[in-house]
């Protein structure tokens, strides 16, 4: 009261002043006092009594309050005393910490209160408005307040003020800045108010996304440590989880943002005993639960996969698996995390087979699988790792063939390590099937019976499973020894519930049979069986015996609606008339029907986790309940119906058979007709790109053909000028004049290539669009399956079609490969002539020396003209090389037309080299001229031939030798 | 999957004009005949290459219906693009572009790219706006236009690339701040900037907008 009367200043507060009339003085000031300092002084008060005269002040002076937030906003002070004194009144939080002793009573009546005075507040919904306006002040005393009333505005009532919210202009978006103040209280508050803001408002909930709250939130909680971090990482994590639980729009943006990534140093806890605080611990459980909001089984099927794949992609399964098989992890963190890598697991093979080569750090070294396996029938372990463990191993085989055959191959006989010395995942299920803990009976039970959920193949494979039984006497099969238990069920001792390990057992075998007439007759082939079953469903038992009733009608039900009728003595019909006889249809319906109407049914049928409160409740599996699901009504029939109907149901059966036989077998037709297109499509390309290189070849030979053309005309030129003896040039004129006519003619024989190629192009084509029409007439005959048989025939046609047209097309590329052997041949010639082009050049070089002799002038015009022919001839003799060389490459480049591309590259550099030869060569020629020219010159002027007719006989000779030597190569490579 | 920038899209546009089914075409790459009504936003991605560049294309699907509006108004001053869209066998769509226009105009930042998109071209026969009123629009508004049918997907690819050129080429004169993340542009991670592309590349983007008109 000191406080008090400071407050009021000078005016005499008397004793009769009740509370009510010290808060009424106050709002009068507050309401028309005109200075500003008195009019805080008294908000200030107001602030004071607001917590222990909550409803006083709140009735009184809510509406002041308001004002001053809309009137004063200049003065950050009052504001902030106005929000304090608003957020007293309406939130719950601190009254329940001084609250401690009261009675429940007044929490009750204070949280009235709150939820009152909040409804009062935003019934003007611009008082709200006004709060998102106050926020963008920056002043930490407006701020700070502001956050923390607002947040607990939607504590209160938080669809309403959620949609007031919603429909201000960018509302949401104003309140995502609150995660960048730089103030660490206001960033800390704001992720609360986000909190309550996001609480099950999808439309919220994309928008904060959309503001790039998944990038902010994640930089905090790396900033702080991961989990690490103190509350703010847990409070950032809440945050995520309400983003993202159920909000498939906001997982898919989390994935695409590549989010998921930035998880996994999250789970970077390894070995390393950093020890593990109560915040670390609830950081991690929540970061868990984070990881299993993006892969819950829930979720849409394609969502959760691409999160499994990026999960294994990033390294985010292999890092949960390292804790997985890490020492000195607590055990509920254990237990959540096996939990989280089943459901990274579930159904999505890659990670499955993954986890199946996950081994521990055991020496020897044991898979994961088995370590696992250990706790769960290991009845000192705790009850929910059991539990977890159990839904790893059910993850691992969801859908996973490979798996299910892993698991009950290590169950039959030629697998089984004789050694003893490593322990498998069948011996031990096994081991837990038949132990004296009922629990162990059960999970093993269940665990086996996923092992053959959907898959005849292990079905059948698990009958084979025979086990020793005592010394001396022979093996008995699983089967029989299932319901060798099953049957002396009550004579056994064991700890915990013995109905537990009857569910467990009749589950397994209800799985086992279905869908597997061979499993049926196995079962019904021990007399004792049916027996034992219309025994335990026509006795009147008690009502906990009702669940074990209803699970043998099913079992019996299944024997009937799976049986082939292989067994005489247990037909279909049979089996029915038993019932009739022993236990009455109706009965028998009832009694089926407890399954379904059983307490825990319907909760177990919600979710594929096996999560029970307590062992008590571990009843039904989720499998099992979509198998009750999906037989209850087809039997409940099959029982109803008469023999009549029975049969000519098994000839409608049979009719659907055949009909499915002859659909499978279309079906196959069309599959190798795909093939068949595939083999014959890929043939055209071969064929297509062989024709490409033929064209090559044929271009390449053209141009070459001109290039000796060209390099015959300039030796025949120069030759014709430089010797003007009639002889050798007739000679020439002989050989060069046939030789236009061969290109000519090969000209012509290309162009006839040339035109064959276009046509087989367009053959090509037309096969092409043939291949497009098979495939279409394909497709269509797939989507429906009865007309799959003239689709077929058609296609057949076309195939015939097409191999025609394959077979025209190949002998056209025969009759073009023999075009081209015959366009060598025709160069061949054509060399050969160059050959006798090239002799008679020594004869004409005779010639010239008997000329030689009559005059000093002649001969040493000859003996300069001899230098020349030798050099032409060195020229003539290289240039055929070259031609043999070439011709070789080209035979070559006809029998392998890969080899003919890189033939074509050597080619090109050799003529390169004959063209720069020639240029040489011509260089040369207009040297030995000039050099003519000068020695005509200076035998006229100077007159020594005696001196010159030495040299040119020695040159004489040696020209003559190599020329022998040039015929006999010549020859060689002809 | 790295990118060099990530930009922010919204769809937007009178209830039934086929926003969900662009979207669908040009993430999954199929169509579906069933009005499935969208509730709120919707979210997709893809990839796509510019200038040899990888971006990465973040799309919100809104709801068109008067009811949303409030919700789709938070999506705009995030976003670096918008594609706004009518139907081309309903009238009343385009008569109310006016309106959408008004709307993301007042509520986004100036910069945002706003491709008009005339959809279900593949309905000729029922066609109630003519191309060339769309295009009088775009013209008169400042807008990229093209006719698109989610349907046959004619388009559908051109109008998301075309809106992200568009952005590009606003980024490479440096008319988007990339280093503000609100605008709805993000630089991807370990991506240096290089604001010095040559003036040929952003004239290439741009003369390639609006000249996509092939199909339609
Ligand atoms: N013929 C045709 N129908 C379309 C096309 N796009 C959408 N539709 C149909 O128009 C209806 C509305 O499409 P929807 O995408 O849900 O519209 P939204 O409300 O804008 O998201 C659906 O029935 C679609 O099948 C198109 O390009 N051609
Ligand atoms: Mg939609």
């Amino acid at each position: 009261m000191n406080f008090l009367r400071g407050v009021m200043g000078g005016q005499s507060a008397g004793p009769q002043h009740t509370e009510a009339e010290t808060i009424q003085k106050l709002c009068d000031r507050v309401a028309s006092s005109t200075l500003l300092d008195d009019r805080r002084n008294a908000v200030r008060a107001l602030k004071s009594l607001s917590k222990k005269y909550r409803l006083e002040v709140g009735i009184q002076a809510m509406e002041h309050l308001i004002h001053v937030l809309q009137t004063d906003r200049s003065d950050s002070e009052i504001i902030g005393y106005a929000l304090d004194t608003l957020y007293n009144i309406i939130s719950n939080d601190e009254e329940e910490e001084v609250d401690d002793v009261e009675e429940e009573n007044s929490t009750r009546q204070s949280e009235d209160l709150g939820s009152q005075f909040t409804e009062i507040f935003i019934k003007q919904p611009e008082n709200v408005t006004l709060l998102l306006t106050l926020l963008e002040e920056f002043d930490f005393h407006v701020r700070w307040p502001g956050v923390k009333l607002l947040t607990s505005l939607l504590k209160q009532l938080g669809p309403q003020v959620q949609q007031i919210i919603l429909v201000s202009p960018m509302g949401v978006s104003r309140l995502m800045d609150l995660l960048a103040d730089s103030r660490e209280v206001i960033r800390n508050d704001g992720v609360l108010l986000l909190q309550a803001l996001t609480r099950s408002n999808g439309a919220i909930q994309k928008i904060v996304a959309f503001e790039n709250a998944f990038e902010r939130l994640l930089d905090i909680i790396t900033e702080e440590g991961n989990s690490d971090g103190g509350i703010v990482v847990e409070d950032c994590l809440i945050l995520l989880q309400n983003l993202l639980k159920n909000n498939n729009s906001n997982q898919n943006f989390f994935k695409e943002g590549s989010y998921i990534q930035r998880m996994k140093p999250w789970f970077d806890v390894g070995d390393e005993n950093s020890g593990w605080s109560a915040q670390k611990v609830t950081n991690l459980h929540v970061m868990l639960q984070l990881v299993r909001v993006l892969v819950s089984p829930t979720n849409p099927p394609g969502a959760t996969s691409s999160c499994q794949k990026a999960m294994f992609q990033c390294g985010l399964l292999q890092q949960l698996c390292t804790i997985l098989m890490a020492t000195g992890v607590p055990a509920d963190i254990l237990t959540e995390t096996i939990n989280t890598v089943s459901e990274v697991i579930r159904g999505y093979q890659v990670n499955q087979d993954y986890f199946a080569s996950v081994n521990a750090p055991s020496n020897p070294p044991r898979p994961a699988i088995v370590v696992l396996l250990m706790s769960m029938v290991n009845e000192r372990q705790p009850f929910v790792l059991r539990c977890a463990v159990l839904y790893c191993f059910q993850c691992f085989l969801y859908k996973n063939q490979k798996g299910q055959g892993e698991i009950v191959s290590t169950l039959l006989p030629s697998t089984i390590d004789a050694t003893g010395n490593s322990v498998s995942a069948g011996q031990l299920l096994c081991g837990g099937l038949f132990s004296t803990d009922s629990l162990s009976n059960w999970c093993a039970a269940v665990a086996l019976a996923h092992a053959l959920q959907e898959n005849a193949t292990q079905k059948e494979q698990l009958l084979r499973v025979q086990l020793a039984t005592s010394i001396g006497n022979p093996p008995v099969s699983l089967l029989q020894q299932c319901t060798n238990i099953l049957s002396q069920g009550d004579k056994i001792d064991r700890r915990g519930s013995k109905i537990q390990t009857r569910v467990g057992l009749l589950m397994l075998l209800c799985t086992w049979l279905s869908n597997c007439p061979i499993a049926v007759t196995h079962f019904l082939h021990n007399s004792a069986n049916v027996p034992f079953l219309t025994g335990q469903i026509a006795e009147n038992l008690g009502e906990e015996e009702q669940l074990v009733q209803g699970l043998c009608a099913l079992l019996l039900g299944i024997s009937i609606y799976f049986n082939d009728n292989s067994l005489e003595s247990y037909m279909k019909e049979k089996l029915k008339q038993l019932i009739e006889k022993r236990i009455g249809k109706e009965n028998f319906i009832e009694k089926l029907g407890f399954i379904s109407k059983h307490e825990l049914y319907s909760r177990a049928s919600q979710k594929p986790q096996p999560n029970f409160p307590s062992p008590e409740y571990m009843i039904f599996d989720h499998e099992f309940t979509k198998l009750v699901k999906e037989l209850e009504g087809v039997i409940t029939k099959a029982i109803y119906k008469s023999s009549e109907e029975d049969k000519k149901e098994e000839e409608v059966k049979k009719t659907l058979e055949q009909h499915d036989s002859i659909v499978t077998h279309y079906k196959n037709m069309i599959r190798e007709q795909d093939l068949q297109l595939e083999e014959l499509k890929q043939q055209i390309s071969t064929l297509k790109c062989q024709n490409e290189q033929l064209q090559t070849a044929v271009t390449q030979q053209v141009s070459q053909i001109q290039q000796h053309k060209d390099q015959y005309n300039l030796l025949k030129v120069q030759l014709g000028k430089d010797n003007p003896h009639p002889g050798s040039y007739s000679d020439a004129t002989q050989v060069n004049g046939i030789q236009p006519e061969e290109v000519g003619r090969l000209r012509e024989e290309i162009e006839e290539l040339k035109s064959n190629q276009e046509l087989l192009q367009s053959l090509l084509a037309e096969k092409d669009s043939l291949i497009e029409n098979l495939k279409s007439s394909q497709s269509s005959a797939g989507t429906n399956e009865l007309s799959s048989a003239t689709a077929s025939a058609q296609d057949s046609e076309q195939i015939a079609e097409l191999r025609q047209e394959l077979a025209t097309l190949k002998a056209q590329l025969n009759s073009q490969s023999v075009e081209i052997t015959k366009l060598q041949t025709e160069k061949q010639e054509l060399l050969q002539k160059t050959e006798t082009f090239a002799k008679p050049a020594p004869a004409s070089g005779e010639s010239e020396a008997v000329a030689a002799a009559k005059t000093a002038d002649a001969e040493g015009r000859l003996s300069a003209l001899l230098q020349e022919t030798k050099d032409l001839k060195n020229e003539i003799k290289a240039l055929s090389e070259e031609r043999t060389a070439i011709k070789e490459q080209l035979d070559a480049s006809n029998s392998t037309i890969a080899i003919l591309q890189n033939e074509k590259n050597k080619l090109e550099v050799d003529v390169t080299d004959s063209k720069r030869e020639q240029d040489d060569l011509l260089v040369l020629l207009a040297d030995q001229d000039q050099k003519i020219f000068s020695l005509k010159n200076k035998l006229k002027e100077l007159g020594h031939p005696v001196e010159e007719e030495d040299e040119l006989e020695s040159g004489d000779q040696d020209d003559e030798e190599d020329e022998d030597e040039d015929d006999g190569k010549d020859q060689g490579h002809i | 999957m790295t990118y060099a920038y990530l930009f922010k899209y919204i769809i937007i546009g009178d209830t039934g004009v086929g926003k969900s089914c662009l979207l669908l075409q040009f993430t999954d790459k199929r169509f579906q005949p069933v009005h499935d009504l969208t509730i709120g936003v919707e979210f997709g991605a893809r990839m796509v290459n510019i200038d040899g560049k990888q971006i990465k294309l973040q799309i919100w699907d809104t709801a068109g219906q008067e009811s949303f509006r409030s919700i789709t108004r938070s999506y705009y001053r995030g976003a670096a693009g918008a594609l706004l869209v009518y139907d081309i066998t309903r009238r009343e769509t385009f008569n109310h572009l006016t309106s959408w226009l008004e709307d993301a105009r007042q509520h986004s930042s100036s910069n945002m790219v706003i491709m008009l998109i005339g959809n279900k071209s593949d309905l000729e026969s029922r066609r109630d706006v003519k191309r060339e009123e769309g295009e009088a629009f775009a013209r008169e508004h400042g807008l990229i236009f093209m006719e698109t049918s989610a349907k046959t997907a004619c388009n559908v690819e051109e109008a998301f690339i075309n809106t992200a050129k568009e952005i590009y080429r606003k980024i490479q004169q440096g008319l988007f701040d990339v280093h503000n993340e609100a605008n709805g542009i993000k630089i991807g991670p370990q991506q240096c900037i290089s604001t010095s592309v040559g003036p040929s590349a952003s004239q290439r983007s741009s003369s390639e907008i609006g000249s996509n008109s092939g199909c339609c």
